[in-house]
């Protein structure tokens, strides 16, 4: 191996070592950093943005606006094959306009991450940014105990962070049959142009 | 000096400038440094901004991830989601700062090819199944730049290879902090 080449390979070397030893300690300083150990996506088999295997006629493209029907029963039977109850926009609107809401004996949550949910989310609703469960069990857990029903949405579409929130407050004790998934998410919700709250939870920030 | 020594010279000077594209040995100089240095600063400025989006939402880059179907092992995937947007991030300031040029700019070739290929694989599964053109076909790939048209990323990424294989090539030291591990620059 020629001076130059075995240099620039041991510069290389030290790059990526000195590299992932950044890597790691920035991760661990960021607020947003992730664990090296948690499977984030656990008891699942393929993604449903995928183009390949199986479901390879069911998504056209991965953009989750171009969504297909096939695509969104792709989605429902996800969502049942995991013992989860899926609702329609219908379902999710008359729960949002039953007296329950308010008492709290119904309680929506946003699986959503705190940029998406600061920019709109179904008013009153709870988040659990399930990347971080850590932040949020502590306030959610309780009004979930004591809710009748407990919807749990995300964007809607491909977007599989409801399933895994709805899944994770199923593992933390709140039984599965109260449990409900909005498949249609937040993009559904807006498009039917139903209400949404900026910010915080309850912020009185509301927009059509 | 005679006129015939004179047009020695001359002819040893016309010589020597056909054979450097660069021109003068001065002007070669300036020219290599300010391609290296043009080189450095895309590729550096590049990984910056890619690396900073997908550091600053990590889990999004974590499903985007996944969704290649590359690793199915959550460690692994994990560690990737880690260790590559600040590992960008971290190769972009060597390069903006000259420190370890060509090392740097070996691990960002690491990093850009196998990335393209991947990414221009998946692209024609989708061109496959869905028969949208190839061109037309647009997703978010993870590169940290969100939606992208697939043509145009590739070549984005053909021309950030192309400034990675001129940092490897051209050697050009000047404007760098410390160019070389075994020697100052």
């Amino acid at each position: 191996m020629s001076g130059p080449l075995k240099r620039t390979l041991l510069e290389a070397l030290l790059v990526t070592v000195l590299g992932l030893v950044f890597a790691f300690g920035a991760n661990r300083l960021s607020p947003r950093g992730l664990s090296l150990t948690r499977n984030y996506f656990p008891a699942t088999t393929t993604p449903p943005v995928n183009v390949s295997g199986t479901n390879a006629n069911t998504i056209v493209t991965p953009n989750p606006t171009n969504q297909t029907a096939t695509s969104i029963q792709a989605v429902l039977d996800r969502l049942r094959s995991k013992g989860l109850q899926p609702i329609d926009v219908a379902e999710a609107k008359q729960l949002f306009e039953d007296p329950k809401y308010s008492q709290e004996l119904t309680v929506f949550i946003d699986a959503r991450d705190d940029r998406h949910y600061q920019e709109g989310h179904i008013p009153g609703a709870y988040q659990f940014d399930r990347y971080y469960p850590e932040r949020y069990l502590a306030e959610v857990l309780p009004a979930c105990l004591s809710a009748m029903k407990i919807v749990v949405y995300c964007t809607g579409g491909n977007c599989e962070d409801s399933e895994f929130a709805a899944s994770a407050l199923r593992d933390a004790g709140i039984p599965a049959e109260r449990l409900v998934v909005y498949a249609g998410g937040i993009n559904d919700w807006k498009t039917n142009g139903f209400p949404v709250e900026l910010g915080a939870r309850k912020s009185g920030n509301l927009r059509q | 000096m005679t006129s015939m020594e004179k047009s020695i010279i001359d002819v040893k000077d016309s010589k020597s400038n056909a054979a450097n594209p660069w021109g003068s040995p001065e002007k070669r100089c300036w020219g290599r440094d300010l391609v290296g240095l043009f080189a450095r600063c895309v590729l550096a400025s590049s990984f910056i901004y890619l690396g900073t989006s997908k550091a600053l939402h990590p889990a999004d880059f974590l499903k985007l991830l996944r969704q290649y179907e590359l690793v199915h092992d959550h460690v692994i995937l994990n560690f990737v989601a880690i260790g590559l947007p600040w590992f960008e991030i971290f190769c972009g300031v060597l390069l903006l700062a000259g420190v370890w040029v060509r090392g740097t700019a070996l691990m960002s070739l690491f990093m850009l090819v196998p990335f393209s290929l991947i990414v221009a694989q998946r692209a024609w599964n989708i061109h496959e199944a869905s028969q949208i053109p190839f061109c037309a076909i647009k997703f978010d790939c993870g590169c940290g730049a969100g939606e992208v048209v697939i043509c145009y990323k590739l070549l984005e990424n053909a021309f950030l290879v192309l400034m990675g294989v001129l940092l490897l090539a051209l050697r050009t030291n000047r404007w760098s902090l410390r160019y070389s591990l075994f020697r100052s620059a």
